[in-house]
């Protein structure tokens, strides 16, 4: 008996061995689409007279070089029909410094590429700003990590909708929240980014954009395919189109969405 | 003249009053000449009713057998008799009486010493029935359940059922089972009358039936019985145990991460009796040693409380009380569990009809606290529910059940309620919903011939959705929205929102679902059987994952959800070999549902008043073959079961110009495993040690993986086309356990013994899912693959006192 005691204890420990790995998994190539990237944003109430679209092609998912696309044409024409062109400048990307924007109107994408025509229509959406920016060390699941938190007034009369990106040196690509004021209307919103890695004197570059309830339903399918919220209980992953429609074959879509957004961007420093 | 008008006189006046007086004595003279013999045959040891035992009088031809409750009774001229009660594995009782009237004799027999096997195997409760018309049915007992190794030593209910052919689930630390292809939602759970609506602890770890506490389960896969109603892919019924009602006993199970204590006994002698059973968690203190300020624990409490008030009334009540506690930090509290309280009183009218009268009241609740963001979200619903069952002995070779039930659903969606004034959550109410569902139901089992066996039956539904406030009105009664100009499905706008009193009805469903099954049996060992039944299903369990989560909905059909209505054909065939030393059952199914429904892309169910507006029509359809071979004495035991089978759902556009899901082709559902084996074997080397040890293999569930990637605002986007195009790797596992007997059992009362188990013998890491995104510190694309179990070894010491 004595012995059995022994050997029980010894096996008695609780392996508790749930873990992830990674692994390597053969991926099927689909036929590559289009991905058109405009987002126009028009910030701190500036004339933002600088825009960047960027368009480039699927890829298998772990090729990490982008393929991008030149030769594109490509128009954005208000409600008064004035043009503005943006000029390819690099391999995929497109400029213009003459972008005027003025809010409560409606915006019309033209892009011909590659012997196709593209178009998408949006409007430009009410803003608001930042109320005030703080700082803590209790942030985070676990309540040690350092944070950043910005708190902005919702606007009770609307539906607003709101995106956040926090970004600083050490992220591989920023951290993205959606907000809606489902649950908050009228209320001051707090948001907070934080981070275990995050320390005294680094920098954290916060963009905050109010966006059309489109854009958000959009972002907010996107969001779900990226695997930030995985496991075993995530939802249904799916095509995600957006705004941007093929005008000679409606099944040939490409990805991507056309925005126009107000955008606040601050730089805070960590304490 | 005179006198024959005299002799007419005394004939009418007297003759013939004495002689009809006279027959009247002769007739009640008759039947004062018999009485009857009854009662309660009971297995001493643990105080169960042994269902089939033997009844026979010396040198008479009168006898019977007793039933399911062990009740058994006789119509014997008066006299005197000796009685031998029998049945195989136990020591004969005898008892001499004069009976002179109706007389009851509860019986108590005793175990034969050796031969522990033999028992287990006559325990007709599980054996391949031949004969009987009912198929697509497994049963467990309480025994059966405990011999299965399962991951952290504890005997679970679920992990047992998967075993069995036809029935799956959506891998490790996932709640729910799958029948048939169907998903969790689609299982009709009863636990002593009581509808169980989430069947898990700590989101699938452990189940919430206590096998110490259950006397035996059903599963009905197909061929369902009229007396059930109310979802379309199978019912478990489970039985409690009552309690022993001769003398005190208990059972106590300590094990690595949670332990049982059960205590039974009389609470007036012969008459009444309690069962109180209770089990708790506590891995979460090791972590607090350990100074994590995370927990995660279970408790629940089972009791059954019997009155037998008389020969003809017997009262039952059985409770359930059970919790899950999550913690995070103190930041991320989750509170979860179910309850009920199930009354019954079965009344026997004569020997012939009895009725079961039962009450049973239930209520599921959700809570989630999140205190950095200072609100908490409360979704539960609750029930109320009345019926009545009759059993109706005919004659020996026809026997009816009918009866009534009738159900009052409340359904609360969820509240956001903020913890403290400063919170910038706003309190939102979403709108409390309302149903009635009712059944009435008639079946027959019918034995046309000895060798033709029929059970046949209809069931009647009707459901009706009540008012509620902030009933929402769509255009076109669409509330899904098709945006033909850039191709996807959205919310449509609600239109009006009105309050309708709960005394009226915004829609209601009527249904009849017929129900056969037949067996035709070539001889004793071998049959071949067909069945066929419509079941309709009015609630539905919303999820959009493939596992359960506590964030499911429960919604009650409407003028935007359909019933679903399931049509399944199956048929099997049955055979025992060298005299039921080894059996086999196979049975092939096909199965359609209408008004299966699915989700559109990126549908969000969190905190939804309205999910009509994310659900899209469809209909499924399944079909299979399933093989268990049983080898059911000598000291291997065990059985193997195979499923061979494909779930299918279609969710087509609802005109030509929309695109549906998947193109309106036929996709994998989530829960499809086209291959299915589980192997379990018992090898009792000696009354010392036993072995058990489980294998299973299956195909990985449907994923989706992605076919590309693009940029988008500095992210890598995955690109996904189609439903459930991929498979995750194939799924196995070996696990085994040892049972300890220590031989000093032998010399005192109380029993000891040891349980030894290794779980994922070989360490594989089967993928409970894989993840595609970025990694964090790269920015380079990876798939992350998460495995829930390991190997993990196991120890657990019981006692039963």
């Amino acid at each position: 008996m004595k012995k059995y005691i022994c050997i029980t204890v010894i096996l008695g420990l609780i392996l508790f061995t749930s873990c992830t790995d990674v692994v390597e998994v053969d991926l099927e190539e689909a036929t590559p689409r289009l991905v058109f990237d405009a987002s126009i944003k028009w910030e701190n109430g500036e004339l933002a007279n600088e825009q960047i679209i960027k368009v480039s092609r699927t890829r298998n998912f772990f090729e990490e070089e982008i393929t991008w696309v030149s030769g594109a044409n490509i128009e954005v024409l208000d409600e008064n029909n004035n043009l503005t062109t943006f000029e390819e400048v690099e391999p995929g990307h497109y400029k213009t410094e003459n972008f005027t924007a003025s809010l409560e109107q409606d915006y019309q994408l033209n892009i011909a590429v590659e012997g196709k025509t593209f178009q998408a229509n949006t409007a430009f959406v009410n803003t608001t700003s930042i109320d005030s920016i703080s700082q803590g060390n209790e942030g985070g699941f676990s309540g040690d990590e350092k944070e950043v938190v910005i708190y902005f007034k919702d606007e009770p009369t609307e539906e607003n909708y709101y995106l956040i990106r926090f970004n600083t040196e050490f992220l591989a690509f920023p951290s993205v929240e959606l907000q809606s004021d489902q649950f908050n209307n009228g209320n001051s919103i707090s948001i907070s980014f934080s981070d275990e890695d995050l320390e005294t004197g680094d920098i954290v570059e916060i963009e905050f954009y109010s966006i059309s309830e489109a854009y958000h339903d959009f972002l907010f399918k996107l969001l779900l395919q990226t695997g930030s919220a995985g496991g075993p209980f995530q939802a249904q992953p799916a095509t995600v189109r957006g705004n941007i429609v093929n005008l000679d074959d409606f099944d040939d879509f490409p990805f991507g969405y056309f925005s126009l957004s107000t955008l606040e961007k601050v730089n805070v420093i960590v304490e | 003249m005179r006198s024959y008008i005299f002799a007419k006189k005394i004939l009418t006046k007297k003759l013939i009053p004495f002689f009809v007086f006279f027959l009247c004595c002769f007739f009640s003279k008759a039947q004062s000449q018999t009485a009857n013999l009854s009662g309660i045959i009971f297995n001493q040891e643990d105080n169960q009713p042994i269902l089939g035992a033997n009844v026979s009088i010396k040198n008479t031809s009168y006898g019977t057998v007793s039933n399911i409750d062990g009740e058994y009774d006789l119509k014997l001229p008066l006299g005197e008799y000796e009685i031998y009660f029998s049945y195989l594995g136990f020591e004969d009782e005898v008892k001499k009486i004069n009976l002179q009237k109706d007389t009851q004799i509860n019986i108590y027999l005793v175990p034969k010493e050796e031969e522990l096997e033999e028992i287990l195997v006559e325990e007709n409760v599980e054996r391949t029935e031949i004969r009987s018309a009912s198929m697509s049915t497994n049963r467990l007992t309480s025994e059966t359940i405990k011999q299965i190794p399962v991951v952290l030593g504890e005997a679970d209910v679920i992990r047992a059922l998967i075993q069995l052919p036809g029935v799956s689930n959506t891998g490790e630390g996932s709640a729910g089972f799958n029948v048939r292809g169907g998903s969790a939602g689609q299982n009709l759970i009863l636990v002593d009358n009581a509808t169980i609506f989430n069947s898990s602890h700590l989101f699938g770890l452990f189940s919430i039936f206590n096998p110490d506490a259950v006397k035996e389960l059903s599963l009905y896969k197909g061929g369902i019985p009229a007396t059930y109603g109310g979802r379309v892919a199978s019912v478990l019924d489970i039985e409690q145990r009552r309690g022993n009602t001769q003398k005190f006993k208990g059972e106590a199970n300590i094990g690595v991460v949670s332990s049982k204590l059960l205590l039974e006994g009389p609470i007036q002698k012969d008459k009444s009796s309690f069962l109180v059973s209770g089990r708790s968690s506590y891995a979460h203190l090791f972590l607090q040693l350990a100074d994590n300020p995370n927990s995660a624990y279970f408790y629940d409490v089972n009791a059954k409380f019997n009155f037998i008030i008389n020969p003809e009334n017997d009262i039952s009540v059985s409770a359930y009380y059970g919790r899950d506690v999550i913690d995070i930090n103190d930041n991320f509290i989750n509170v979860f569990g179910s309850s009920f309280i199930s009354a019954r009183w079965n009344h026997k009218f004569n020997n012939e009809i009895s009725g079961n009268l039962s009450l049973i009241a239930n209520d599921y609740l959700y809570d989630l606290e999140i205190t950095s963001a200072a609100f908490v979200f409360e979704t539960g619903l609750s029930n109320i529910n009345l019926k009545y069952d009759v059993s109706h002995r005919l004659n020996t070779d026809l026997s009816l059940e009918y009866g009534i039930e009738s159900l009052l659903h409340e359904f609360n969606p969820g509240l956001v309620r903020p913890t403290d004034a400063l919170s910038d959550i706003n309190r939102r109410k979403l709108d409390d919903k309302f149903a009635w569902e009712n059944g009435i139901y008639l079946s027959a089992n019918h034995n046309l011939t000895k060798d033709l066996q029929l059970q046949y039956g209809l069931r009647l539904s009707s459901f009706f959705r009540l008012g509620q406030n902030g009933f929402s009105t769509y255009e076109n009664d669409e509330p899904v929205f098709y945006n033909s100009e850039i191709g996807i499905y959205e919310e449509a706008p609600i239109l009006e929102s009105t309050s309708i009193s709960r005394n009226e009805t915004i829609k209601s469903f009527h249904n009849l679902e017929p129900r056969l099954s037949m067996s035709y049996s070539f001889n004793d060992n071998q049959s071949v059987k067909l069945g066929y039944h419509r079941m309709v299903q009015n609630l539905h369990l919303i999820s959009n994952t493939s596992a359960p989560t506590p964030f499911d909905i429960w919604a009650p059909s409407g003028p935007y959800l359909q019933p679903q209505k399931a049509d399944q054909v199956a048929v099997g065939y049955f055979q025992n070999l060298k005299k039921e030393a080894y059996s086999i059952e196979t049975e092939v199914y096909y199965k359609t549902v209408q008004n299966s429904f699915d989700f559109i892309n990126g549908a969000n169910l969190i905190a939804n008043n309205n999910i009509e507006r994310v659900l899209l029509n469809g209909e499924g359809r399944a079909y299979g073959l399933e093989i268990l071979l049983k080898k059911n004495k000598g000291k291997l035991t065990g059985w193997i079961a195979y499923t061979l089978s494909r779930t299918e759902q279609r969710t087509p556009g609802r005109s030509p110009d929309e695109p549906g899901i998947n193109n309106g082709e036929w996709y994998l559902n989530n829960f499809d495993k086209t291959h299915d084996l589980s192997v379990i074997a018992n090898y009792q080397l000696n009354k010392k040690w036993s072995f058990n040890a489980n294998f299973v293999a299956q195909t990985g569930l449907p994923v989706n993986f992605p076919v590309g990637q693009y940029q988008f605002q500095d992210l890598n986007i995955p690109v996904f086309e189609g439903r459930n195009q991929n498979r995750l790797p194939t799924f196995h596992r070996l696990d085994i356990s040892a049972t300890l007997i220590p031989s000093k059992n032998e010399s005192r009362d109380w029993k000891t013994s040891w349980n030894f188990g290794i779980y994922n013998l070989y360490n594989r890491m089967n993928a409970a899912s894989i993840n595609f995104r970025q990694n964090q510190e790269t920015g380079a694309n990876e798939a992350i693959r998460l495995s829930i179990f390991g190997i993990v070894p196991s120890v657990s010491y019981n006692i039963k006192f």
